[in-house]
């Protein structure tokens, strides 16, 4: 610890730290354009020029490292004189066209100018003006507006992991710009916008729509993924505008994803379900909501509680529902004696299901010095646990992946391609070297095993590092080996000391397991319940086509004259039509209170940063109205708070799951992995226009090898399950790996 | 894109840097693809270069705007760099400059017709003790003069 | 006059290794490979030599070596700046052209004393023609088995490269250097850290001016009080001038440090055709111009023209008679910064450009009478405010100028023409 002297006051620094940190914690203002907490010092706006007692030239406090006994003066002549100078220089080639700019109200710039600006310009020469130019669908560009801090070319080459923006030409020339055509396509790249400190980035699907004193700004959380972003939801007469990245050292840091970040104008979109909606006679009519919910309730009492069949009534709800949501539909169906309740709807084989904990913490993530990923293309799919992968692997970790397909990382990894019956093999090939370097006698399941030279490697990267984590992604979910091979990552894990991330339950599917969202022992999983003669559904926030594996039963059981169907939504949907007998309107995301378990089981809660528009209603509220219909006792909840603070009270529930491992391979000729794009996860998403039209989002693509294609007659210009074909030798054999913007095609899998 | 001779050449710069540092070569590797390619660097060829040294396509595009020795625009066959700063300045460069401008029928910064000669005014080539002075290619001309310009001038082909 | 980096200048082939050796070349080094010198030796006799850095600063070179941590573990590297850029400076040209096994002796040596076994000289791009001179002496060093891994079984290794740059004068600038030598724009870093900390490639790094290098394996031949004896207190050796601009004979001269300007100008023939001398730019156009009767006062050592209010920097002497109006050469000049800046820092991308800009309305004859005062505002508020120095560069001359010639200005504006030229 040092001590150096700021304005006259003696304050405590750290070796090694930069004035202007001392300056941020002390809470002595220093101006900055260049400088940014996440990223590389670059010193060149040279605004935040300081007066160092005994430097000839005033110092950047950005990057003058403090000495003890320094003395620093930040506001006087000499200071303010040098800070005063750049802020001429800077003004004098900006637009000020403030009062159109949409980073008006929140312009660094501006701010700073008001302080440092002198009224008249002397400057008379003409303004460099940059002719508009397009960089993609979310971002705007004006960069006539830009003071070349290059915030935006840092955050690309070290955050987003690929140099996007770069500034060309020299001197005065120098432009901040893309160099492919096709613009900037991180998936992370939102985050300019933050980091750019004038209007020179903004975002696209804002623009021109309001000044940012005119909105409210809610501390919110994103629930499109485990992480549960920390975010600020801006909002306007209602609506949400906008969505500003929070800080949170411990799950976000300060960025968030483009699906985050995007997702809220799905809100707005005309496919929002607005009313509540009853079938009768085979047409669809609006009503209030009470008769809408008596209804509910009489098609209930008529087809399950007056016949005391409760067992032919299941609950389903989709995983990006709220924990409260969750609570109350599953007490709902135990109340009435209903054990059949699941969220496990994308699950082929449920006697199959991946049991795997998550034990690590997103911060700790860049700490670790191996990683093996399975099954995963986690820089699409889980872009903030891959930043800090990322994070890990450019500090020297080592990341190996074991895919069916080469993904393209933004960091260096070794990549094991293995076609899919192939991954428990190899898996236990790492197991058995492990076992055998431990004392431990081989097991009898790993008698057959002959650990292949990847195997090898994977075990000695295990076991030559400290700190490992094992991660399983959403691609094996529904391999024909895939309990076996969380059972092997468990393994694996308990002789390698190493640590597991599951990642192939998403959005809150922690929350739903926190409640108890599946059915104990009498009751039927949502296989099951498609299999029997059911009399009666509810249904929270389900998407057939897009969230049943078995859709072609789905539809069969659901769509049979005889079951009642309760379905709450937030979007219409032809097939929930087809089937439902009511539809209730719920609220999405940002419209109501409630709470995400993120993948550090922290319970992250959120309020409602706007109404819920037209007739829908947040689903905890539809939820315990319908309960008090039913006369069922325990619902006299005033909010969400008094939900979640009854699922606090209540114990995680502990699942005994079958720990055995059996390797026999699967005999289908050709595996086919269908997962959804990164921006068609769930109904918000698909809804998001702006997030659709991204690279990204138009991911449409079934990959497969050459060899592959010729068995199954296929070539570049077929679609495979509807899904455009994309030969390409970065596949493993005997499998198709799809990563789809449509919906799954019926029947098909 | 690149052609095998390009390769070659660019193999034997990446030589000189260290394992990893392949993209040092790329201020060699965009001259010789400009040289293949009409003397002019388009969109296409720097993204070539940037892919074969394995960088991202803006980092090599920052390279190829940021210095003066590539072409975005059609040259001639023939660049003459004019040097005008103020050695050659002073030793009367202004001049010359306007008789090969008149001379050649084009404003620096132009080709001729049959697209064998541009002119560009550059700054200072370090050649001040023999100013005025230009460079066509990799040679420098000094101590010009009238004559001595159309003498050159009427020499390239 | 001419004996040490042009000793051999006017032999035959002066630039081939026979030659080189047969003036003593490469015996230091033979020296070292024979494990006669320590490093300590070395940097002693530079010190005492009083060689300081020829590139512009005038650092002291032994010192500088003494900073690299030699011992580190890792790669080092040592680097030749051979960007010559600054208007007026055209000697390391002409170094690498004649006597480029002096440059690569001087860099062995060094690389000997820092532990640098990589080095690179960092030539312009436009220097082809040197450029082909030092990689044709390269090969010979390499050949004789003067440079490579463990060169004639020593401990000793130097492997040696050229790089090319391709235009932009920020490239001289020592760490606009090294990035652009790991294939990046040339801007420069802020410092610290300094390059003998992190250089090129995050790797600890030394870099010199070409002549400073090329200065080493004589001055370690006869000692450094030889050198130090032939110039002045705090001014040792002699010195490469670029003598260009108005004078009947324009070249470059090594003489010794404090020769007097007059006879400086002596050799270079003069002022040509007779003509008054009416200012001179005494180190390469970044340094303050001074007028003719300063400069006739002036030796030429650092603190020779210091005294006098400028800066020897690179030795470019720019010498104008009384035909050339100041405003159109300031003009220039400003240009140059304008079209060279980097563009990184505020400052300079803006600044330079607004320099040039308002000369360059005053030279259309839309000057203003508040437009001295805005020059000099503007320089003032680049000055020492900029990453690295070209920001001064480009400030310098503007208030040399205006405070020495403000007359010409003023009458520039006030008439919309020359006062020289009309
Ligand atoms: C804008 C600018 C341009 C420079 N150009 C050169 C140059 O062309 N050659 C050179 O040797 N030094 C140049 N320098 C100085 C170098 O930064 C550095 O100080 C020098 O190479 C160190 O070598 P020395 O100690 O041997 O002089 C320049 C500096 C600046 C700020
Ligand atoms: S666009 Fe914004 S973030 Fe990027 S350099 Fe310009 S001002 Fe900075
Ligand atoms: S914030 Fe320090 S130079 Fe930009």
């Amino acid at each position: 610890m040092l001590e150096i002297e700021i304005d006259g006051q003696l304050v405590n620094a750290e070796p090694g730290e930069m004035v202007i940190a001392v300056t941020d914690r002390e809470g002595i203002s220093v101006p900055r354009f260049c400088y940014h907490k996440k990223l590389s010092i670059s010193a060149s706006c040279r605004m935040c020029l300081v007066d160092v007692e005994g430097a000839p030239k005033p110092q950047p406090a950005c990057s003058t490292p403090v000495a003890d006994g320094m003395k620093i003066h930040t506001q006087n002549d000499k200071a303010k004189a040098s800070q005063k100078a750049v802020m001429e220089f800077l003004l004098i080639n900006h637009p000020l066209d403030c009062p159109i700019c949409d980073q008006g109200g929140e312009c660094e710039l501006q701010d700073v100018a008001v302080d440092y600006g002198s009224d008249v310009s002397r400057f008379s020469e003409g303004k460099r003006i940059i002719a508009p130019s397009d960089i993609g669908p979310l971002i705007q560009t004006d960069m006539t507006r830009c003071i070349h801090c290059t915030r935006c070319v840092r955050f690309g080459s070290e955050i987003a992991g690929i140099m996007e923006m770069g500034g060309t030409g020299r001197g005065e020339d120098l432009k901040i710009e893309p160099f492919l055509k096709e613009g900037i396509t991180s998936e992370l790249s939102g985050n300019m916008i933050d980091v750019c400190p004038v209007g020179a980035l903004t975002s696209k699907p804002f623009r021109y729509e309001l000044r940012s004193w005119q909105m409210n700004s809610i501390n919110s959380i994103a629930r499109h993924d485990l992480v549960g972003s920390n975010l600020y939801a801006q909002t306007y007469k209602g609506n949400v505008k906008r969505l500003a990245s929070g800080d949170n050292d411990a799950v976000n840091e300060t960025w968030i994803s483009d699906r985050d970040r995007f997702s809220y104008e799905g809100l707005t979109h005309d496919n929002r379900l607005l009313a509540p909606q009853i079938k009768v006679a085979g047409q669809w009519k609006e009503v209030e909501w009470d008769v809408a919910l008596d209804f509910a309730v009489k098609g209930l009492k008529n087809n399950i509680l007056n016949s005391r069949n409760v067992q032919k009534l299941g609950g389903l709800a989709s995983a990006t529902a709220t924990t409260e949501e969750l609570h109350l539909l599953q007490k709902l169906l135990r109340e009435m004696g209903c054990e059949n309740l699941d969220y496990r709807l994308n699950i082929k084989d449920l006697d199959n299901a991946i049991h795997l904990q998550s034990n690590i913490k997103l911060a700790d993530l860049e700490h670790i010095d191996q990683a093996i990923v399975i099954g995963s293309n986690i820089r699409l799919e889980q872009p903030m646990i891959n930043h800090r992968l990322r994070k890990a692997q450019l500090a020297g970790a080592g990341i190996t992946t074991l895919n069916v397909k080469e993904f393209d990382f933004n960091y260096k990894t070794n990549d094991i391609i293995v076609a899919p019956n192939e991954i428990a093999n190899t898996l236990a090939g790492v197991l058995r070297v492990l076992v055998e370097k431990s004392a431990e006698e081989v097991p009898a399941y790993l008698l057959a095993v002959t650990p292949c030279a990847q195997a090898i490697d994977i075990a000695s990267s295990l076991l030559n590092s400290d700190k490992t984590v094992l991660i399983l992604g959403e691609h094996v979910v529904n391999n024909a080996q895939a309990a076996s091979i969380a059972n092997l990552i468990t393994e694996i894990a308990k002789l390698s000391n190493s640590l597991t991330l599951n990642l192939t339950v998403t959005a809150n599917a922690l929350g739903a397991q926190r409640v108890n969202f599946v059915p104990n022992s009498t009751g039927m999983n949502v296989n099951e319940m498609l299999a029997a003669e059911m009399r009666a559904f509810v249904l929270l926030d389900v998407y057939p086509e897009y969230d049943f594996h078995h859709l072609d039963e789905a539809l069969n059981t659901l769509l049979n004259n005889d079951v009642f169907v309760i379905s709450l939504n937030g979007f219409k949907n032809d097939l929930v039509a087809q089937y439902s007998d009511v539809m209730l309107p719920m609220a999405a995301m940002y419209e109501t209170s409630g709470t995400h378990v993120n993948i550090n089981h922290e319970m992250q809660s959120f309020s409602a940063a706007v109404g819920a528009p037209g007739e829908s209603k947040p689903a905890w509220k539809i939820l315990k109205v319908l309960a008090d219909l039913l006369e069922l006792p325990g619902f006299h909840y005033e909010n969400s708070t008094q939900v979640l603070s009854e699922v606090a009270h209540q114990m995680t529930p502990v699942h005994e799951y079958d720990t055995a491992i059996n390797l026999d391979k699967s005999t289908v000729e050709v595996e086919t992995i269908w997962t959804h794009s990164p921006y068609h996860t769930d109904a918000l998403l698909r809804h998001a226009t702006s997030l659709r039209a991204s690279k990204i989002g138009q991911i449409n693509t079934a990959s497969i090898n050459a060899a592959t294609a010729k068995s199954l007659s296929l070539s570049d210009s077929d679609t495979y399950l509807g899904v455009p074909v994309d030969i390409t030798e970065t596949m493993a054999d005997q499998c198709v790996f799809i990563s789809s913007n449509q919906a799954t095609n019926t029947g098909a899998l | 894109m690149i052609s095998d001779n390009a390769k070659k050449q660019i193999d034997s710069w990446i030589e000189k840097y260290p394992e990893g540092k392949q993209s040092s070569a790329v201020m060699e590797a965009l001259k010789i693809i400009q040289k293949e390619n009409n003397n002019q660097l388009t969109h296409d060829s720097i993204q070539a270069v940037a892919d074969y040294l394995d960088m991202p396509g803006i980092a090599a595009a920052e390279v190829a705007t940021f210095y003066e020795n590539y072409n975005h625009q059609p040259v001639g066959k023939h660049i003459i760099r004019f040097c005008h700063n103020i050695s050659c300045m002073l030793n009367g460069a202004d001049d010359l400059i306007s008789h090969l401008e008149t001379k050649l029928g084009v404003k620096t910064g132009e080709v001729t017709d049959d697209g064998l000669i541009s002119v560009k005014k550059v700054e200072c080539l370090g050649a001040c003790v023999g100013a005025p002075m230009f460079q066509i290619g990799d040679q420098y001309y000094e101590n010009l003069t009238i004559d001595k310009i159309d003498k050159i001038v009427d020499g390239l082909k | 006059m001419n004996e040490v980096c042009f000793k051999n200048i006017d032999k035959d082939q002066c630039w081939s290794l026979t030659t080189y050796e047969a003036s003593g070349g490469y015996s230091v080094w033979r020296k070292i490979l024979k494990g006669e010198y320590t490093p300590e030796q070395i940097i002693n006799e530079l010190k005492t030599s009083g060689l300081r850095g020829r590139g512009g600063a005038g650092f002291p070179t032994g010192l500088k070596w003494s900073f690299m941590p030699r011992n580190a573990e890792g790669q080092k590297y040592i680097v030749c700046n051979s960007d010559e850029g600054e208007p007026g400076t055209c000697k390391d040209r002409d170094i690498l052209r004649f006597n480029p096994h002096a440059v690569i002796e001087g860099m062995a040596i060094g690389s000997f004393v820092m532990d640098a076994t990589v080095g690179y000289n960092y030539i312009r791009g436009e220097f082809i023609e040197p450029f082909d001179r030092f990689e044709g002496a390269l090969k010979e060093a390499y050949e004789t088995g003067l440079l490579g891994k463990n060169i004639n079984g020593s401990e000793v290794s130097f492997d040696l490269y050229a790089h090319l740059g391709a235009g932009a004068y920020i490239c001289g600038e020592e760490t606009a250097l090294l990035e652009s030598i790991e294939g990046k724009k040339g801007q420069p870093r802020f410092k610290p850290p300094f390059p003998a900390n992190v250089g090129l490639f995050g790797k600890p790094t030394t870099i010199n001016n070409t002549e400073s290098f090329a200065s080493v394996p004589d001055i370690m031949a006869h000692g450094g009080q030889w050198f130090a004896d032939l110039g002045v207190e705090n001014s040792g050796g002699t010195k490469l001038f670029s003598v260009s601009g108005h004078v009947a004979n324009p070249a470059n001269f090594e003489v010794s440090m404090g020769m007097p300007f007059k006879d400086l100008l002596e050799l270079a023939g003069g002022m040509r055709h007779g003509a008054k001398l009416k200012a001179v730019i005494p180190g390469g156009s970044s340094t303050p111009v001074l007028t003719a009767e300063v400069a006739m006062n002036m030796t030429m050592d650092y603190d020779g023209i210091d005294k006098a209010g400028s800066m020897l920097g690179a030795g470019s002497v720019i010498v104008m008679d009384d035909s050339t109006c100041m405003v159109e050469a300031l003009t220039r000049l400003a240009h140059f910064y304008y079209d060279e800046s980097c563009g990184q820092c505020t400052p300079c991308r803006e600044g330079t450009g607004w320099l040039y800009r308002v000369l360059k309305r005053i030279m259309d004859g839309k000057g203003k009478a508040e437009d001295i005062d805005l020059l000099m505002g503007v320089q003032e508020k680049i000055m020492g405010n900029t990453i690295c120095a070209l920001g001064d560069a480009a400030a310098m001359p503007v208030e040399s100028f205006l405070r020495n010639f403000r007359d010409e200005f003023e009458y520039y504006i006030e008439h919309g023409k020359s006062m020289v030229k009309g």
